[in-house]
């Protein structure tokens, strides 16, 4: 039997990291990140140019490191967030993934999402979409997310974001 | 407007009983907010834009006022206009992105082309059209917005010819801008970059909220905690230095509340050095002296009502208020910091702007999610009024207290105390000058609920 392929092995994990925050297992979700991971969500700073510098540009949400996360998944389990009460039923669909650069340390890759959310406060819908660009590390042993780069196209914003609803 | 009966109802103004009221009925009935558009925002000063977001000449901006579409332009010589971002000939829009630089403005129907000064300059084929006499008298430029300012880089624009003078109209407001314009040494810029989010509610949950002292602690728990967190684990993003509200509760807070719906709501900064301009106090101090420097240092939200907020507490946020319908309101934030900050505090105060203010942070979304639900209340048509313009009212000095003075300004109420009062009395400017602007309009008739522009030229 061959080896998977790089991108048949990267393609997974991002079916998998989808399918995680789809089902709040938020540990499994949070295991995913290597604990020196950027999590960054840039704003547009013209209609066909982003923000290329978070020290300098303002972004969605930038984390240099998984504290940021795990300060999101806490809020979301600490009951003390009116917007994460109840939450929402969300949906990721991921398409086009594309391998951009491999080896045997690095993965990137790129995709398009788009992310259904129901407000179960009031039933409304919205969708986010864009695309993705995921750096995996191989670290012990294991490929995990290093950096994730997502793009929003429609940043007409909802009421409420979070790294759910992206 | 005689669906709505008698209107006097809506803001009871009881001073000599220490009784101020507001009626449920404003902030959901559909035919009260068409009022709101033609009497208040069709009739007011509205924030337009910074004058930093277009610095060279024919760099454009669109926006609106109230319902209506407005190109705000700079011409060749350097001076804003702004115009009706419609072609004169059957309509159509003339300027399509958000920003942009245009010497001419094409129609890209008929290509009737405008300058920056919004004069035709060119009706495609014109020699050929024999159009007659009539047309030939027309006035085919743009149609001029009757009124457009600026205060220290902030631009405004007014569709009523007769509002008073900016500067006269933001009164003693000046001296609070002030505190936010000198900042900088050689100015104030927008971080690059902005977000926009809307919330199913009502336009004036967000002018209250962002005046809000006693919503912090219930409705950013979480917020509260993380910081707390934050701090008690020495995590990394504690170099965020977000703000701890616990510590304000120790401290000394109040309100000062102005003509024209204006108001400010302040707090001693129980942190001063979590702020990024903490960094650049010396300099700071020996520029504009202690008192403005430990000012400009302290916490202060302004609303210049109704269009916009400065909130200069985390980091230094700009907010855009744009009422869409009776519940759904759009939301445009920026970031704001001094010319040539310090690289390091910059990126605190990028970091600070997103940590709570932005929709995808850890504060606005509880926010966002509380005026949705007060909008889900309103359905309750049952209950009359509000009761939230009450703490602090046995605290209402008339006129300027000591604080003011010393502040060099003269508003119509001072509140000072304990931050725990977390007062609202900064709230009844809004609904004063909501009572004013809607009396006015009623005055003059139903049929000039419609805007009049042309009646400027």
């Amino acid at each position: 039997m061959t080896a998977p392929s790089p991108l048949a092995v990267g393609s997974e994990l991002l079916f998998r990291e989808a399918a995680l925050i789809d089902r709040q297992d938020w540990d499994a979700w949070l295991a995913l990140y290597v604990p020196d991971c950027v999590f960054w969500v840039p704003t547009w700073t013209g209609d066909h140019t982003l923000a290329r510098d978070p020290e300098t540009e303002l972004s969605h949400i930038y984390y240099a490191t998984r504290s940021g996360l795990e300060d999101r998944v806490w809020r979301i389990r600490s009951g003390l967030s009116i917007a994460s009460l109840p939450m929402p039923r969300t949906m990721h669909a991921l398409t086009n993934v594309r391998l951009v650069e491999a080896s045997d340390a690095v993965l990137d890759l790129e995709a398009n999402f788009s992310v259904d959310v129901v407000n179960l406060r009031n039933r409304a819908t919205h969708r986010l979409f864009g695309r993705y660009a995921h750096r995996l590390a191989m670290r012990e042993g294991a490929w995990r997310i290093a950096r994730k780069v997502v793009t929003v196209l429609n940043d007409d914003l909802p009421s409420v974001v979070d790294v759910y609803s992206v | 407007m005689t669906t709505l009966g008698d209107l006097s109802r809506y803001i009871i103004d009881d001073p000599a009983r220490g009784a101020f009221r507001v009626h449920r009925d404003i902030f959901h009935a559909p035919e009260i907010f068409e009022l709101e558009m033609a009497a208040i925002f069709e009739r007011t000063w509205i924030f337009l834009a910074m004058e930093s977001q277009l610095p060279r000449p024919f760099d454009f901006i669109t926006t609106t006022i109230g319902r209506q579409p407005i190109i705000l332009i700079r011409n060749r010589a350097g001076a804003l206009g702004a115009f009706f971002n419609s072609c004169r000939h059957k309509g159509a829009r003339l300027a399509y992105t958000e920003s942009g630089n245009a010497e001419r403005l094409i129609c890209p129907y008929h290509a009737w082309t405008y300058d920056a000064d919004g004069a035709n300059c060119a009706i495609k084929d014109a020699r050929h059209g024999h159009c007659g006499p009539a047309f030939d008298a027309e006035d085919h430029d743009l149609v001029r917005v009757p009124r457009v300012a600026s205060y220290r880089g902030m631009v405004f624009g007014c569709l009523d010819p007769d509002v008073p003078a900016l500067e006269d109209w933001l009164g003693d407001m000046r001296v609070l801008i002030d505190l936010v314009m000198d900042q900088g040494e050689r100015g104030m810029e927008l971080v690059p970059g902005r977000t926009v989010y809307s919330y199913a509610a009502n336009w004036k949950l967000q002018a209250e909220n962002g005046m809000d002292p006693y919503h912090l602690t219930s409705t950013h728990p979480s917020f509260i905690e993380l910081i707390s967190r934050r701090q008690a684990e020495r995590r990394d993003l504690n170099a965020i230095r977000s703000r701890d509200f616990n510590r304000s509760l120790t401290v000394d807070g109040g309100c000062f509340t102005f003509p024209y719906g204006h108001g400010c709501v302040w707090t001693v900064n129980p942190a001063p050095e979590q702020k990024p301009l903490f960094e650049a106090r010396e300099a700071l101090r020996a520029r504009v002296g202690d008192f403005r420097a430990e000012w400009m240092l302290n916490l202060r939200n302004l609303t210049i009502w109704p269009s916009v907020q400065l909130a200069d507490s985390e980091s230094l946020l700009l907010r855009v208020i744009r009422p869409i319908a009776v519940d759904r309101t759009e939301m445009r934030l920026y970031c704001m910091g001094p010319v040539g900050e310090a690289p390091a505090a910059r990126a605190r105060r990028i970091r600070q702007h997103e940590d709570f203010f932005n929709v995808s942070g850890l504060a606005t979304p509880d926010d966002t999610t509380v005026y949705e639900a007060c909008q889900f209340g309103f359905g309750a048509r049952a209950i009359d009024y509000h009761q939230g313009y009450a703490r602090g009212t046995a605290l209402i000095e008339r006129g300027p207290n000591a604080l003011a003075r010393q502040l060099g300004i003269d508003p119509l109420e001072s509140v000072s105390g304990p931050f725990q009062v977390q007062q609202e009395i900064q709230y009844l400017p809004n609904y004063r000058e909501w009572r004013r602007l809607i009396e006015a309009a009623l005055a003059r008739g139903p049929a000039d609920a419609a805007p009049r522009a042309r009646a400027a030229e």
